[in-house]
């Protein structure tokens, strides 16, 4: 028997907490007498903020070690995966990690009744409307809680990792147990609070459970491409540019087709366009170039490429003009400014109603906590 | 004595609203989200415009640009090797100017900006860009530096500051800090060395808003080879929420610990003077990094003092370390 | 043999050293950009191109490098915006720019170098040994050995036509012996650049030219995705390349009224009814061919065969060459420490060659000549005595002997 763990995260962001629970799971699975190894997928590498990366654990309780990693490793990707942790919700919206790779669905790997586990506080029905319709059923759960987001060198230790561990004994317990999980836990640290907090994990997780069936989530519209043939593009490694290209308004501006790489957002910045007083900042200040200059005043947000630094957010002068939205609550990609020229007062009122009246920022030091509070009043139209 | 800025088609903008619209390097890039250095990579290329040729060394804005054989690069660009900016800026610029000169081309002026990170700057490639800042060609040498080896996961590199983390100078049970070099200083040595360049400066590709564009119109109207050096505070390696990348480039800058300010025939100009005027304490800067997070009192202090004696103390402030009157040695 | 005189393809004749002829023939290919790095034994090529320059006899940049990583990145970079671009080495001096070269070629950037051979360091010795330029055999180089100062020269012109074919594509090292060829004088028959331009076309990269008329992205980085289909593309290139070079040296004799190069890969000497030949690269077929001439003279039926391309190698040809004598002495002027029977890099490439052949002659190798010793006469004609001793049956087990060694 082979048990195989892919565990989905934003790059960077949850490099370290990834790696951890991937080790643990061969550590601890070593400690019930079986073989693990556990690895990142190679090409995620160089690891971006944001960007969608996996990590990988496996583990058997009757092959040889060698066997186990004939069948799995010195591979570059998983082929299957009994359990898909993702550690951010948002990735159930498609994950394209690098050019020419495409934006898959988080389910790609999933095995029949497999699971998905997702760390997040919505419902499993919010969720599972956004990933691909698979022709076999398969699980689903919950771990309730906000994507643990750190950095580098400052972890955040909000016991994410522990209870992450929990839940995946609890969804498969072939791959690790929740005694020997608790048992590592508090052997490693001394801390019984870990190892409690898996245990409620356990439980929790076991409760949210739900089938996916092949009827749930949606046709996936995104083709993977189809690389060429060695004698079928350039020597000398030699691309066209993308072509030169810059118009006003929505999409004017010419991008790379090769790689749209939305889905490295977590969040997504909504305008409020009858605010903006035009200072250019956020369009001067975009790392990715996402924004599209409409009118000389205006600018429209590309979200197929913003990536959510929150950068437009920060810099925008007026209060309220740019906020940053959990991606979640977006079904599509279409041009927000369209939308607003459209029918500007059904734009502000579904602005105001997918930003909500709670705004969740970050410290300097993300590892150091979350920042969450109360919108100071909805903004009226300036002029009024 | 000071040539004046000769007037090519390198207008300085005034304003935002000056900006030219259009990108020369555009959406489809692995940078982080909040990257200053794909800002560096924007606005160079903007500032620049179409009838320009880049080449980037081995890097972050090597790899996390053209992100496994795609490009978000609508200026004609070619990889080059991590040492090798400035010698690609020389064999590009020499290319051209003897396919002009001999009419196999058209005449014409053409933009050669080849970047580099700061390992590959500072560190790896600096006998090449001296050869560059030598020469007579027309180029630009950017050297961008996000104060690690970022690319390959963040290690120290001769342009770290003093006391950051990295996963070459980790802070453990019996050193704390593994990192003690102080930053090189490179812009200034290049202006030293290097006579004949008439444009040397440092900038932050957003703040002030602009300036990072001017500065890199003024260094391709002034003529011969140019260097500047730009200041990228890297979510990553520095280990900060990527929307406060602009903010912790401004702290960086109005504490002086980023000097900011261009070298023009040999006369210096501050962007920004940090002389005398009330430096924000490097505390704050410091405090907002993760790769700061292990400094005791006596390391913040120890920066704290170094940085006040660049600005007070050194005869160049924030410029060259040479303090004091010239005297004649003691016999 | 007789070359032709026709004054208008051939002008004066000129005593040069290797290294001047090579400096003539980039006046006479019209390179676009030199870049300069001193290092003996091939200095002088540089020291004979900047004359030139400074006399107006060539328009080129010439860029004197800090270093030999810069001095050849930058005729690299020079050739990726269409200019035809020359540089040189030798030694320690060829692998501190290694990098470059190799990059050079996986950008299938047709950049000429002249190899000036020269022992590694350490310890620093300046006598001709051949790995320096061995060194990028495997990277998708063209690569050959010229034994002549005439050679050389011809040889840059030869050299850039078939580099900057359209389906070849690949940077090439001429390389050269040190001291013996670098530095020797001979009478040289010039060219015309009237010749020259009929036989050698202009530098085009057409569609992969950087330039804002033709926005490209060169190299952008490539994972599992691609490096196995780009590397076929340059093995393809390589393989191509002997059909490319066996066309340029017809069109070379038709140009210039020679035929010199009948056979494009290596020349035989008195090798028809040979039972037993020596084969290397360089300068050493001199000696060789002179015992050949006297053991010749005593009834032996020896030969010598002297091979000019290393890359690609001529396996066919000389294969089928090789393959109807007895017996083959390989003589290495490199080493290669730790290999297969512990013979040198040429023995190596021989027998593999040999191998698919039903009936394969014996094999012998020789080591010798190292950093600069000479290879004498008596020296070809001990390797004649083993070799065909090995012919006989009657040679002891090791393949390689060290020749000349104090021992």
């Amino acid at each position: 028997m082979i048990k195989r763990v892919e565990i989905n995260y934003r790059g960077i962001f949850q490099k370290t907490l990834a790696k951890r629970i991937g080790g643990d799971i061969v550590v601890i699975a070593s400690r019930m007498g079986k073989v693990g190894f556990s690895n990142g997928r190679y090409s995620d590498s160089p690891e971006r903020n944001g960007i969608p990366c996996k990590y990988f654990a496996f583990v058997s309780p009757d092959l040889q070690e060698e066997e186990l990693e004939a069948e799995c490793g010195a591979k570059l990707d998983i082929d299957e995966a009994d359990v898909s942790v993702v550690l951010d919700d948002t990735m159930v919206k498609g994950v394209e990690p690098w050019g020419w790779h495409g934006i898959r669905p988080i389910n790609e790997k999933i095995i029949p009744n497999g699971c998905l586990l997702i760390v997040s506080r919505k419902d499993v029905g919010d969720l599972t409307k956004f990933v691909a319709r698979r022709d076999f059923t398969y699980r689903v759960t919950t771990l309730e809680g906000d994507a643990n987001l750190a950095g580098l060198w400052v972890f955040k230790d909000d016991l994410t990792h522990e209870r992450v561990l929990g839940a995946i004994s609890a969804v498969d317990p072939d791959v690790i147990s929740i005694d020997a999980v608790a048992d590592y836990l508090v052997a490693k640290t001394g801390e019984e609070r870990r190892a409690l907090a898996a245990r409620e994990a356990h439980d929790a997780v076991l409760r949210r459970m739900e089938p996916v069936t092949p009827n749930d989530g949606i046709v996936w519209p995104h083709k993977a491409p189809e690389l060429p043939k060695w004698h079928a593009f350039s020597i000398g490694a030699a691309v066209p540019a993308v072509e030169r290209g810059f118009e006003m308004g929505p999409g004017g501006q010419s991008r790379n087709a090769s790689f749209r790489r939305g889905t490295t957002k977590s969040l997504r910045p909504v305008v409020r366009f009858d605010l903006c007083i035009g200072c250019t900042l956020c369009w001067l200040d975009c790392p990715d170039e996402c924004f599209d200059p409409i009118d000389g005043k205006l600018f429209d947000v590309s979200y197929d490429y913003c990536v959510g630094c929150g950068k437009c957010a920060v810099v925008c002068p007026v209060p309220e003009c740019i906020v940053m939205v959990d991606e979640l609550r977006f079904e599509d990609n279409s041009s927000p400014w369209e939308h607003y020229r459209r029918d500007p007062a059904g734009y502000i009122a579904w602005a105001e109603e997918k930003k909500g009246r709670i705004r969740v920022s970050y410290p300097h030091v993300t590892g150091t906590g979350r920042d969450v509070r109360e919108a100071v009043g909805p903004p009226a139209k300036l002029g009024e | 004595m000071a040539q004046p800025l000769p007037f090519i088609d390198y207008e300085r903008i005034r304003t935002v609203h000056d900006t030219p619209l259009e990108e020369m390097y555009t959406s489809g890039h692995r940078t982080c989200q909040g990257c200053e250095s794909a800002m560096v990579m924007r606005h160079f290329s903007k500032a620049a415009g179409p009838r320009t040729i880049a080449t980037g060394s081995t890097g972050c804005m090597y790899v996390a640009n053209t992100s496994y054989m795609t490009t978000p690069w609508i200026i004609p660009w070619m990889h080059t090797q991590l040492g090798a900016g400035g010698s690609s800026a020389v064999g590009t610029a020499a290319g051209i100017r003897a396919l002009q000169r001999k009419g196999k081309i058209p005449d014409e002026k053409i933009n050669v900006i080849a970047f580099c990170g700061d390992l590959g700057g500072g560190d790896m490639g600096l006998s090449g860009i001296s050869g560059a800042l030598q020469s007579d060609l027309d180029l630009l040498v950017i050297l961008y530096d996000n104060e690690s080896a970022a690319n390959t996961d963040i290690q120290a590199t001769g342009m770290t500051t003093y006391g950051a983390q990295t996963t070459f100078t980790p802070p453990g049970k019996k050193h704390r800090i593994m990192q003690r070099r102080w930053k090189k200083n490179v812009a200034p040595m290049l202006a030293v060395g290097h006579p004949n360049c008439r444009y040397v400066a440092t900038a932050s590709a957003t703040y002030p808003p602009l300036d990072f564009h001017n500065k890199v119109r003024k260094a391709l109207a002034i003529g011969g080879p140019t260097f500047i050096h730009t200041f990228d505070p890297c979510p990553k390696g520095w280990d900060f929420h990527p929307q406060y990348s602009r903010e912790i480039g401004e702290l960086g800058i109005k504490s002086g610990i980023f000097p900011l300010y261009e070298i023009i025939d040999g006369k210096v100009e501050y962007t920004y003077d940090a002389r005398g005027k009330q430096r924000t304490p490097v505390r704050e800067y410091l405090m907002k990094q993760g790769r700061f997070a292990h400094l005791a009192d006596e390391d913040v202090e120890y920066i704290q003092a170094h940085v006040d004696t660049m600005w007070d103390e050194w005869e160049l402030p924030g410029v060259a370390p040479f303090k004091g009157e010239l005297q004649l040695a003691k016999a | 043999m007789a070359v032709a005189n026709d004054p208008r393809v051939w002008d004066r004749d000129e005593l040069l050293t290797g290294c001047q002829a090579v400096s003539q023939a980039v006046r006479l290919a019209d390179v676009d950009v030199v870049a300069a790095y001193p290092i003996r034994p091939y200095t002088e090529v540089m020291d004979g191109i900047s004359k030139i320059i400074a006399d107006g006899q060539l328009d080129a940049e010439y860029i004197i490098a800090d270093s030999e990583h810069s001095q050849f990145e930058i005729v690299k970079h020079a050739s990726s915006v269409g200019a035809r671009a020359f540089a040189g080495s030798s030694g320690t001096g060829w692998m501190y720019g290694f990098e470059a070269l190799v990059v050079a070629a996986t950008d299938r950037l047709p950049v000429l170098f002249l190899v000036g051979n020269r022992a590694l360091d350490d310890p620093g010795a300046f006598g001709v040994e051949h790995n320096d330029a061995m060194a990028i055999r495997d990277m998708g180089w063209l690569l050959c050995w010229t034994s002549t100062a005439q050679e050389a020269l011809e040889h840059i012109l030869i050299g850039y036509r078939i580099a900057e074919d359209s389906r070849v594509m690949m940077p090439m090292a001429v390389a050269m012996d040190g001291a013996f060829l670098t530095h020797s004088q001979h009478m040289v028959k010039m060219p015309s650049q009237e010749a020259v331009n009929r036989f050698l076309p202009p530098y085009n990269l057409g569609a992969r030219r950087l330039h804002p008329d033709n926005p490209i992205s060169i190299a952008p980085q490539a994972n599992e995705d691609w490096v196995l289909e780009i590397r076929r593309q340059n093995w393809e290139a390589a393989r191509s390349a002997r059909q490319v070079i066996k066309d340029a040296y017809t069109e070379w004799n038709a140009v210039f009224g020679s035929d010199r190069y009948a056979s494009p890969y290596f020349d035989e000497f008195m090798t028809d009814d040979a039972d037993t030949v020596l084969i290397g690269l360089g300068t050493v077929s001199m000696p060789a061919r002179t015992a050949v001439r006297r053991l010749r003279e005593k009834g032996h039926k020896v030969g010598y065969v002297n091979l000019r391309w290393f890359r690609p190698f001529p396996t066919e040809e000389l294969r089928a060459c090789l393959g109807r004598f007895k017996a083959v002495g390989v003589i290495d002027r490199d080493f290669a420490h730790g290999s297969p029977d512990d013979g040198g890099i040429v023995l190596h490439e021989v027998r593999s060659t040999l191998y698919p052949l039903r009936e394969r002659p014996v094999v012998t190798n020789f080591i010798c000549g190292l950093g600069g010793r000479d290879i004498s006469i008596d020296d070809c004609l001990r390797m004649f005595d083993i070799t065909m001793a090995a012919r006989d049956g009657k040679h002891t087990p090791e393949v390689v002997s060290w020749l000349g060694l104090r021992e």
